[in-house]
């Protein structure tokens, strides 16, 4: 059962040094424009995020003892300050 | 690090927190925090809980809805105490926000404890002397299980901007109950409006079949899907 971005609001404002859930990402798949946060949630041994529309990859994110991984897909917008 | 000042029970399996947390730097309605909890053997665990205080709000409240297998909420609930301290990152969230400069009708769709982000949001158009149009339609199971029952009452009452629609899942409601007695429908959720010419700004919060269901009705009833903003949380972990 996913849930969704909004989940990882704290992981990923850390990984990016800003609050990415009211950014939107353009699906590399379906075309689709949607906001970080509405993103469906897959928890496991990290996570993914895929696209709301399309199910595709959006983010795969796995945490290890001193950094993370982050595989990104997708034209993400990033508005530092907004 | 955030210090447990003082709880108060809101249910038979929720609680609500109030937080000293240093250096706080004030919230948006709608954002929830991350607590991470670290046992003797250096286990963690971290889970998200939304804010319930408004803005305005001197004190930081949480509502913690007890997952009965979880390994964060029934600590929270049944063992923290007064002075209690544990790590907490936030406010965190931005997409699941609303602020009271925006003029557009409102409506809040929520499912259980699903209630809590939404609770911030009204206390803040209450707070901010919000004139909005708001509307929330709460999904419980039963009334026992409603939170900040009381207050949504007095809100009911006091408010014109802000009406209180109330559905019960599993009772037999009471003689006198006015609201529905079924899962959150299409027919329910055209009562409650506005209506999606309106162009309002929806908020719908609970766990992820309900969400579901629920924003696939209302963009089937016509609402923009960019208008409709959804925020889940999952059947486990708790």
């Amino acid at each position: 059962m996913h849930t969704d971005g909004n989940q990882i609001a704290g992981l990923l404002e850390e990984i990016f040094g800003m609050e990415m859930t009211a950014e939107t990402r353009t699906c590399q798949s379906c075309g689709e424009t949607r906001a970080v946060g509405s993103h469906r949630l897959y928890t496991g041994a990290g996570y993914v995020l895929r696209c709301p529309n399309c199910g595709d990859m959006a983010a795969a994110i796995v945490n290890r003892p001193d950094d993370y991984r982050v595989s990104l897909f997708g034209t993400w917008s990033a508005e530092p300050g907004a | 690090m955030a210090t447990i000042k003082e709880s108060r029970p809101e249910s038979r399996h929720a609680k609500t927190l109030v937080l000293d947390v240093p250096d706080w730097p004030g919230h948006r309605a709608g954002q929830h925090v991350d607590i991470r909890l670290t046992a003797d053997d250096g286990y963690q665990a971290e889970r998200s809980y939304s804010i319930a205080s408004g803005p305005e709000s001197p004190r930081l409240e949480l509502t913690i809805d007890r997952v009965d297998d979880g390994e964060v909420s029934p600590y929270l609930i049944d063992d923290a105490r007064e002075g209690d301290q544990f790590e907490l990152r936030g406010p965190v969230g931005g997409y699941f926000v609303w602020e009271a400069t925006e003029t557009e009708p409102l409506l809040l769709v929520a499912g259980g404890s699903g209630l809590v982000p939404l609770m911030s949001i009204l206390r803040h158009h209450e707070a901010a002397g919000s004139s909005a149009d708001a509307r929330l339609l709460l999904s419980a199971r039963t009334l026992n299980d409603v939170l900040y029952r009381e207050e949504l009452e007095r809100v009911r009452d006091g408010a014109d901007a802000v009406t209180v629609h109330l559905t019960l899942t599993r009772d037999t409601p009471p003689a006198d109950w006015n609201g529905w007695s079924r899962r959150v429908d299409r027919e329910m959720l055209a009562a409650v409006g506005p209506a999606p010419d309106a162009r309002p700004r929806v908020y719908v919060c609970g766990p992820t079949a309900f969400v579901e269901s629920a924003a696939e009705l209302l963009v089937a009833l016509g609402h923009d899907p960019a208008t409709v903003h959804t925020e889940r949380f999952g059947p486990s972990g708790g």
